[in-house]
């Protein structure tokens, strides 16, 4: 078998497994994780959670401050769509997932977990852009579970961010380097 | 009698009169259809985003399931979702193609908790509005008769504002006002100067900027800035039935609270020409049962208050009690909402503020008032708004990803200026709360069928503030200003309904007089928003509150006189 045939073999159980989790007959062949919501299966397949993961963090990565992996958003994510989502969501998430693992194919002609994190980048910046400016709604429902899920942890609404449960004042007008960065909740 | 006094319903005008007829030394019953709720215990506002178990966000099956019309509310998360009903557990009905969103909350405080808090006093420009354009009956009563009362219960909710000396927004005993921020400051000095006809104000709102002692006594402290006031406050920090009118009643000793309890129809004994009794039903039970007061407060909230009074048919009141002039369940308003405007405030890029402030910025109605629209419409309209500095949700929306995407959201971004109109709506016959003739609810109760639409000067209106928060926008400078709804929102949408028991002078065509009572009823008492004879374009609970308080102890004095 040769490298190639053994990518198109890889893609195809990817693809195949990426497509199951859109149909909800399929789902109940999946082993049951959820304590929360026994009734649901499990949102991700193991390779599809690794490709979450890695895409997470692609989008918020790790700097002077913990990436999208490092505060738990892939876990977050996994977890939202079996407590929150409903049927289509999970469908549109899974359809992100497989639409940048296509992209890949087409691309590089391997699966994104095998890219370089350059190349990665990339890949992202470019599927980003599009996807925005064509207003693709499941992206945007992808892109907003990222970042609400990086934002809204703790580290990210008071590491990255600044959030204060109890501000107990209201300063109105104040210069923006005395609170340093944008306050996560954005009420 | 079982108690002197009973009030139905524990929302924001319930709990007043209950406080009031306490505090008067009557033994009074506090009638509430829902459940029970401990004030603090049963909030989740000290819960941060990452403690909730969504973040939030409430399921989306669950949604679909049992929230299809509460969800439509701002308002309406994972915190507070405890305070809305299941749409599927309390359903109603609706003419085919046309939308009522009736949101509300069953529970012990019903909307007193998620209430916005913005609390404005009603002017002789709206008590008279009616005579003047002769749509609607006259209002019984002006300013004078309720200025005081506003007095009174603004001191005790604790309101805090600017005052301003407008004839169309009168002042009040305010706390102290929330400041302006930088950009909402620049907005208000450019547009006063461009627009001089116009005036920029801070929200006036429930919430204790500092308490006084009679607040402390009740176990309040001031606002902490948290802006979750409507998953309740454990500081008891904005006004509520359950922060304030309730302890208040409780100290005096003279309160029972009953929850879980459906008051399903009132008894008329017509050789008295008084309500006999509170027929009631057990939520869980659904056993029956019937208490009996000499006044009776009916205090359900506008919808089910018709409900209750078209359900009880009499021999002398066969369309329904106190329906004498076929009032009830007509003339139902809310203010026309879904309309307003966005825009980009160029500079103060250094300037940020520290704190969540729980209100926004006011710009009190000027329309027929110190400008003359009166070719195009009748009545006008308001705004509420904000300045704000957009945190890490522009990043959803915004081309980028990876370290550059992160380091861009540290900083908020550029200062957007919004504004949102409330738009007034006129009384109309045809604007109607029925009973459904077949269809019931799981307690046997008829369901209500709501048939409400905006009239034509309420679309003029709504439309004229559409463009006016546009042009404002514009006027102050800024940049990229553009509508925020694409079409004006469902009546019912601003939770503003009132007017299906209207006060007025003439029993023909009213239901209630100037103290609120039934004119053929003596004993019973309405004032909830259905008293209300015309909607105003602001926001009405204050003036509930004052013709609660004032209702109650005119009731009081009679009760003490020996005429009830």
């Amino acid at each position: 078998m040769s490298v190639v045939d053994q990518k198109l073999n890889r893609r195809a159980m990817l693809l195949g497994a990426v497509f199951l989790v859109g149909g909800a007959a399929a789902l109940t062949r999946f082993t049951r994780t959820s304590s929360a919501n026994p009734a649901r299966g499990p949102a991700f397949s193991a390779d599809q959670f690794a490709l979450l993961e890695q895409v997470t963090e692609v989008i918020i990565p790790a700097t002077d401050t913990p990436g999208a992996i490092g505060v738990g958003v892939p876990v977050f994510i996994r977890d939202l769509l079996m407590n929150w989502g409903s049927p289509q969501s999970r469908a549109e998430i899974a359809s992100v997932l497989e639409a940048i693992e296509q992209r890949t194919w087409a691309k590089h002609g391997s699966r994104f977990l095998e890219l370089p994190d350059s190349q990665r980048l990339d890949l992202m910046r470019s599927y980003d852009e599009d996807s925005i400016k064509s207003h693709d709604p499941a992206y945007r429902k992808f892109k907003h579970m990222v970042l609400l899920g990086y934002y809204h942890s703790e580290i990210g609404a008071t590491q990255e961010l600044r959030f204060e449960l109890v501000p107990g004042a209201w300063r109105s007008c104040m210069p923006l380097n005395e609170v340093g960065r944008a306050t996560a909740f954005w009420t | 009698m079982d108690f002197d006094a009973i009030v139905v319903g524990s929302g924001i005008s319930g709990g007043w009169v209950a406080k009031e007829l306490c505090e008067r030394g009557l033994r009074t019953l506090l009638i509430e259809r829902g459940r029970h709720v401990n004030h603090r215990k049963d909030y989740l506002d000290f819960s941060p985003p990452w403690e909730l178990p969504n973040r939030g966000l409430v399921p989306e099956d669950e949604i679909k399931e049992h929230y299809a019309i509460q969800s439509t509310s701002y308002a309406f998360n994972e915190g507070t979702k405890q305070f809305w009903v299941k749409d599927s557990e309390h359903p109603y009905s609706t003419p085919d193609g046309r939308t009522f969103n009736w949101l509300r909350g069953y529970h012990l405080g019903g909307r007193s908790l998620t209430w916005a808090r913005q609390s404005y006093r009603y002017s002789d420009i709206d008590f008279s509005a009616n005579k003047k354009d002769g749509h609607g009956v006259d209002w019984p009563i002006r300013y004078a008769d309720i200025s005081p009362w506003y007095d009174r219960v603004e001191r005790f909710a604790g309101i805090s504002g600017a005052s301003e000396g407008l004839e169309q927004l009168p002042d009040g005993q305010f706390l102290q006002p929330m400041e302006l921020n930088c950009a909402e400051r620049a907005f208000k000095e450019r547009l006063e100067k461009e627009r001089p006809t116009r005036r920029v104000t801070i929200g006036r709102c429930a919430n204790l900027s500092e308490p006084t002692e009679e607040h402390i006594k009740l176990g309040r402290g001031p606002c902490q800035l948290r802006s979750v006031c409507d998953r309740g406050c454990g500081y008891g920090a904005y006004f509520s039935t359950l922060s304030s009118t309730l302890p208040a009643a409780e100290r005096t000793g003279n309160l029972t609270v009953i929850t879980d309890t459906v008051v399903e129809s009132l008894d008329y004994d017509h050789a008295k020409r008084r309500v006999s009794g509170v027929r009631v039903i057990d939520a869980n039970t659904k056993l029956r049962r019937s208490f009996q007061a000499r006044v009776v407060f009916v205090n359900g909230s506008t919808i089910p208050t018709a409900q209750i009074l078209l359900a009880s048919r009499s021999e002398y009141f066969p369309n329904g009690l106190a329906n004498r002039s076929g009032a009830v369940g007509r003339y139902l308003m809310d203010h026309v909402q879904g309309v307003g405007a966005i825009g980009t405030m160029p500079g103060f890029l250094d300037r940020y503020y520290y704190g969540r402030r729980p209100t926004g910025i006011y710009i009190p109605r000027y329309a027929n008032v110190t400008e003359d629209n009166s070719a195009q419409f009748v009545r006008g309209y308001g705004f509420q708004g904000k300045g704000e500095r957009p945190s890490w949700d522009r990043g959803v929306d915004q081309v980028g990803v990876g370290a550059g995407l992160k380091q861009g959201l540290r900083d908020p971004g550029p200062w957007q200026m919004l504004l949102y109109g409330f738009t007034e709506m006129l009384p109309r016959a045809d604007n109607r709360v029925t009973l459904h003739p077949t269809r019931t609810d799981k307690w046997g109760i008829p369901l209500v069928h709501i048939d409400c639409t905006h009239g034509e000067n309420d679309l003029k209106l709504a439309a004229q503030a559409k463009q006016d928060a546009y042009d404002m926008l514009v006027a102050a400078g800024c940049e990229n200003v553009r509508n925020l709804y694409p079409e004006i929102s469902p009546p019912g949408s601003c939770v503003h309904e009132m007017g299906t028991a209207r006060m007025g002078r003439d029993p023909e065509t009213s239901v209630l007089n100037a103290h609120n009572q039934a004119h053929d009823v003596p004993n019973l008492f309405i004032t909830d928003g259905s008293c209300m004879t015309s909607s105003g374009c602001a926001n009405p609970s204050l003036t509930y509150m004052a013709l609660s308080a004032r209702a109650a102890n005119h009731a009081a004095d009679r009760l003490a006189s020996g005429d009830l």
